[in-house]
């Protein structure tokens, strides 16, 4: 078992990061999530409760498919509670059975900044097990250092999804919700794009770099 | 973001969108009543809960490494405690 812990410090109020929180999928920094779905959603007492499902690909190395398999698609359940009385979002993701010899438990805090109000901190711990296969020492650090790396593009997509809000909230679009997907597409249409311009780049580079080749041969 | 099942793409979108403003305009602002998307999140249930079925995901969790941590400690594993801060 290894433990993993990091602290971050939003500046936007916390309203604006929980509002992003449950926007944050999707963003171009974690294509990794590739679905979720609320499953229980209710209101107790004034707190927010939600379970969700979250769907999501690891990657790992070559080497590591004969322990785990190779890279498929793993379910998560995210339970959640927002106190706006608090002012506190607490998200635990557990894995499911699906993934049966690794299990990654984090916990996301979110609450404002104790010294300043319009900012929120945002405190984040995961527990990496690998059970029942050799090497499960090594195949921890490995997870662990994803995690790691995986927290770090977490809180730039959490920083896109603000961007995305606070432009909206300038008034971009009336319907929020339609202002939202219009940008995603949007964003989603200039990522293709830019795609597409570096493959062609690659592809006339590559044409060019074998007309060269055969013009060196015939000289 | 989409759904677990294809099917329920559209329905989760609407869903997702009135939960949303719900919860910016509504919620965050004091008003704990959850009726607005209540018709909706129905629907989205029902489609998502079919394609669970169909895909046979179940909600059953597996025991956290809280509870197999005493486990560990008694096996003697050295790397039981270690902390990473960054």
């Amino acid at each position: 078992m290894k433990i993993w812990t990091s602290e971050h410090i939003f500046n936007h109020p916390w309203e604006t990061v929980t509002q992003a929180a449950w926007r944050k999928y999707p963003n171009p920094m974690t294509p990794s999530i590739i679905g979720t779905d609320v499953v229980e959603r209710q209101v107790i007492d004034g707190v927010l409760h939600t379970h969700r499902l979250v769907q999501s690909k690891w990657y790992f190395p070559k080497w590591t498919h004969a322990l785990i398999g190779t890279a498929k698609s793993c379910f998560a359940s995210e339970r959640s509670t927002v106190d706006p009385k608090t002012r506190q979002m607490v998200l635990k993701t557990n894995n499911l059975t699906f993934c049966r010899n690794i299990s990654v438990d984090e916990v996301l805090y979110y609450e404002p900044h104790p010294a300043d109000a319009s900012k929120t901190l945002l405190k984040q711990e995961a527990t990496v097990t690998v059970h029942g296969v050799p090497l499960s020492h090594y195949m921890e650090d490995l997870l662990t250092s994803t995690i790691s790396s995986n927290a770090g593009k977490g809180r730039q997509g959490l920083e896109w999804v603000i961007g995305l809000i606070n432009t909206e909230v300038k008034g971009i679009a009336e319907s929020a919700a339609r202002g939202t997907d219009e940008l995603i597409c949007t964003t989603r249409r200039s990522i293709d794009e830019v795609t597409e311009s570096a493959r062609k780049g690659m592809d006339e580079i590559s044409v060019q770099a074998s007309k060269a080749a055969k013009a060196m041969h015939i000289t | 973001m989409n759904s677990i099942g294809e099917e329920c793409n559209e329905l989760k979108k609407q869903y997702d969108a009135c939960f949303n403003s719900w919860f910016s305009e509504r919620f965050l602002k004091g008003h704990t009543d959850e009726s607005a998307c209540a018709p909706i999140f129905r629907v989205y249930q029902d489609c998502v809960k079919r394609a669970m079925r169909e895909q046979k995901i179940e909600l059953r969790e597996i025991d956290t490494e809280y509870t197999t941590n005493s486990e560990y400690e008694k096996t003697g594993s050295s790397s039981g405690k270690q902390q990473s801060k960054s």
